[in-house]
């Protein structure tokens, strides 16, 4: 029809995508990430919500099955694009180019239908709560696909009302070697300089920041701190990025509003996610510093945190989240 | 001329909306037209269920979203005169605005999914946190005009805006406009940390009548702090229905900006101050108001 | 064109515009609704998420209604206020100022909290 296609063409351009990341795939998904910003397109949060999925890596058995419910959940006009880990610009750009021109055309790929029949699921389970009352329990696993979740973390939970009441924590994968590729380049023997070293971590702890503002509802925040972050990744000099930077450290203090929110969340042995969202700055910072340091890496890299599953129990879905990406865990087995 | 007002209200709703969309858009990093590409996405969108979803539910409840808004704002004054001038239209106002409590809560119900239900929670938890100061910012404007009627508050307001002498509630009432739209800092029921909340498993025409409804509640909400607190048509040289309609504007970007400046406030910590700062702040502007009427 | 008129002209108006955009999807989607899985981090339900839900601000929702029900009374009074006079406010600030004690009971005892 004449209607549906014009319809289609104008939705084209602008698709939801929304972006799932194996371990191997941080590269590309922080190319993919910077394409769509340039692009104006807006990232969906859930799988009804978008029209465009984007797999960045090659991802295990678990993930692969995960992105596989994923695409079924999305309605059409849909699109796939799967980036290998070391997607180039081009080739991201190209592949984002594909997925706009099947979603102009609007040809609806059939679906296969399969699996269980979902409506002889059970109801919800009753057990004990903390008063000693007997309450009906969901077990929710939050990861692998979760918009502004770390990579390969998997947390199952049982959830009464919006309570965790117990949780497991899982990595499906042994972390982003991305973020560590400076510090094993020199462990093998070859030349990497502190300021290489430093302009990664900067953008580690940036993508971070990201997911910790998006998680506290400021998209606003989490979008300059992935500006700033992405211009790091693009090789972009020290004088043009601390003016950014210092400006965007400067609204997140500035905030009494998320100061409210993340004092008391999820106190571990280093503070609240306050106190962590404030060394996460300092660290940003005196990274951002160092990106001039010609001297040859020398340091160890600095050990990440764990997610403690404890830690979780007893708190709301949303205090929980806000826990997890202050905290910005990884996998216990640092990457060698 | 209330025929006019039929046609010209709901076309007010509708460009308004389309207009905050759209600056939002703009200040989220998307493009102006974001929104018109998102209509004509959602209206060739394949429709969609989960499982064993209670689809009349669903429709109620998105439908009710477009509904509540759009009724709310019968008794806003387009300049001179509203659509239907009630003797209780402050209270008609606020009757309109708490189906969106029904609306969202079955959204997020009807589904079957644990992310929506949790944020059709959020709002109930939110709703009880921002109804009583709301209310009574309602309350201290109908005793300042000593009327529940909108178009009397209005020409209450001939010699001083009541936001002059009633900034306070003028304050409560943005924050609970803000909370009725579940906009910006008041947005956790659709919250990124629950991949959308009560919007999560939406597509199609009910996702288009969701977000509708959002930003009719939001305009609506913006709308009426013009006939409440800032003078209605009044002004300078314009018509009055063209004053009316820069005021809205001003304080529907106002509204929008916010989401930009502000992160998302949980409501176990917003209840307490919602109950022992908000309403004494506003049992103390009523106060004043009173001692002054009498 | 009495007000209510005006009213039942806007729920018919409302009503053919919601339902020009389902027949509009109608005719213009494809044709098979998609039967989805909630969305669960890219996991199977393992039991309807329809559930009873734990509400643990329920003691808000006690003296939510406890206030709620005397706004029923003040919006009239706001109306009568001004001729009733300096009597009506010492009356209803009374009203509220007791109220308020109820809250700051309910405060101490820990009812708006639940975290």
């Amino acid at each position: 029809m004449v209607v549906t296609g014009w319809l289609l063409r104008r939705a084209a351009r602008h698709p939801r995508p929304f972006l799932v990341s194996a371990a191997d795939g941080t590269r590309a998904r922080l190319r993919c990430e910077a394409e769509i910003a340039r692009r104006r397109w807006r990232p969906a949060l859930s799988p009804a919500e978008a029209g465009l999925l984007v797999v960045c890596g090659a991802p295990g058995d678990e993930l692969s099955e995960a992105v596989r419910t994923i695409w079924d959940g999305l309605p059409s006009p849909r699109a796939r694009a799967d980036l290998p880990g070391d997607a180039s610009h081009d080739l991201v750009a190209h592949a984002l180019d594909r997925a706009v021109a099947r979603l102009a055309d609007g040809a609806a790929p059939g679906r296969p239908h399969g699996g269980p029949d979902p409506g002889d699921l059970p109801m919800a389970d009753r057990g004990p709560d903390r008063d000693g009352l007997s309450l009906d329990r969901l077990h929710v696993p939050l990861g692998p696909v979760l918009p502004d979740w770390p990579s390969g973390l998997v947390v199952e939970t049982v959830l009464q009302g919006d309570v965790i009441q117990e949780a497991t924590v899982r990595w499906l994968e042994d972390g982003e070697p991305f973020w560590a590729e400076p510090w094993d380049r020199a462990a093998a023997g070859r030349p990497v300089t502190r300021g290489e070293a430093g302009r990664r971590r900067a953008a580690a702890h940036l993508d971070g920041l990201g997911r910790l503002l998006s998680v506290a509802g400021w998209p606003a925040a989490a979008r300059s701190a992935r500006t700033v972050r992405d211009r790091l990744l693009a090789d972009a000099p020290r004088e043009a990025l601390t003016a950014p930077y210092e400006r965007l450290a400067r609204q997140v203090r500035r905030s009494g509003t998320l100061r409210w929110m993340l004092r008391g969340v999820g106190p571990a042995g280093d503070g609240d996610a306050l106190a962590r969202l404030e060394a996460r700055l300092t660290a940003t910072r005196a990274a951002i510093g160092s990106i001039a340091d010609e001297a040859p890496l020398d340091e160890d890299r600095p050990a990440g945190n764990l997610l403690n599953p404890d830690l979780l129990v007893g708190a709301e879905l949303a205090t929980a989240r806000l826990m997890v990406a202050s905290l910005d865990p990884g996998p216990a087995v640092a990457h060698a | 001329m209330p025929e006019l007002g039929l046609l010209a209200l709901p076309l007010a709703l509708v460009v308004l909306g389309l207009a905050a969309a759209g600056l939002d858009a703009v200040l989220s990093g998307g493009r102006a037209s974001a929104p018109f590409g998102e209509i004509a996405r959602l209206l060739v969108q394949q429709r969609r269920r989960t499982t064993r979803p209670d689809v009349l539910l669903l429709r109620v409840g998105v439908i009710s979203l477009v509904a509540a808004p759009l009724l709310a704002a019968v008794v806003i004054p387009l300049g001179d005169a509203p659509v239907a001038d009630l003797s209780a239209g402050i209270v008609w106002f606020n009757a309109m605005e708490v189906c969106v409590w029904g609306a969202l809560w079955l959204t997020g119900w009807s589904v079957n999914s644990v992310f929506p239900l949790v944020g059709a929670y959020r709002f109930v938890a939110q709703g009880l946190a921002y109804e009583l100061p709301h209310m009574f910012a309602l309350i201290t404007v109908a005793l300042g005009a000593g009327s529940l009627r909108m178009s009397e508050a209005v020409q209450a307001q001939q010699g001083l805006w009541f936001v002059v002498w009633m900034p306070l509630a003028f304050l409560i009432y943005l924050v609970s406009a803000l909370a009725m739209a579940f906009w910006g800092p008041m947005s956790q029921p659709v919250g990124s940390d629950l991949a959308g909340g009560v919007r999560a498993e939406l597509a199609g025409p009910d996702r288009l009548l969701f977000q509708a409804g959002r930003y009719a509640l939001l305009v609506v909400a913006a709308g009426a702090a013009v006939p409440l607190f800032l003078g209605g048509g009044a002004g300078p040289v314009l018509p009055g229905w063209l004053w009316a309609l820069v005021k809205t504007v001003a304080v529907l970007a106002l509204l929008v900006w916010v989401r930009h400046r502000v992160p998302a406030v949980r409501m176990d910590r917003f209840t307490q101050v919602s109950w022992l700062v908000l309403i004494p702040l506003a049992l103390v502007q009523l106060l004043v108001v009173g001692i002054v009427v009498v | 064109m009495s007000p209510w008129t005006a009213v039942l002209g806007l729920i018919a108006l409302l009503a053919v515009g919601v339902l020009a955009i389902y027949l509009v999807s109608l005719l213009l989607s494809p044709r098979e609704v998609l039967d989805a899985r909630p969305f669960l981090s890219g996991h199977d339900p393992r039991e309807h998420a329809l559930s009873r839900f734990h509400v643990r601000w329920y003691a808000v929702t006690l003296v939510f209604l406890a206030f709620d029900m005397e706004m029923v009374f003040m919006y009239p009074w706001a109306l009568v206020a001004a001729e009733v006079g300096a009597v009506a406010l010492v009356e209803m600030f009374a009203f509220l100022g007791l109220l308020m004690v109820g809250v700051v009971y309910a405060w101490r005892e820990g009812a708006l909290r639940w975290s």
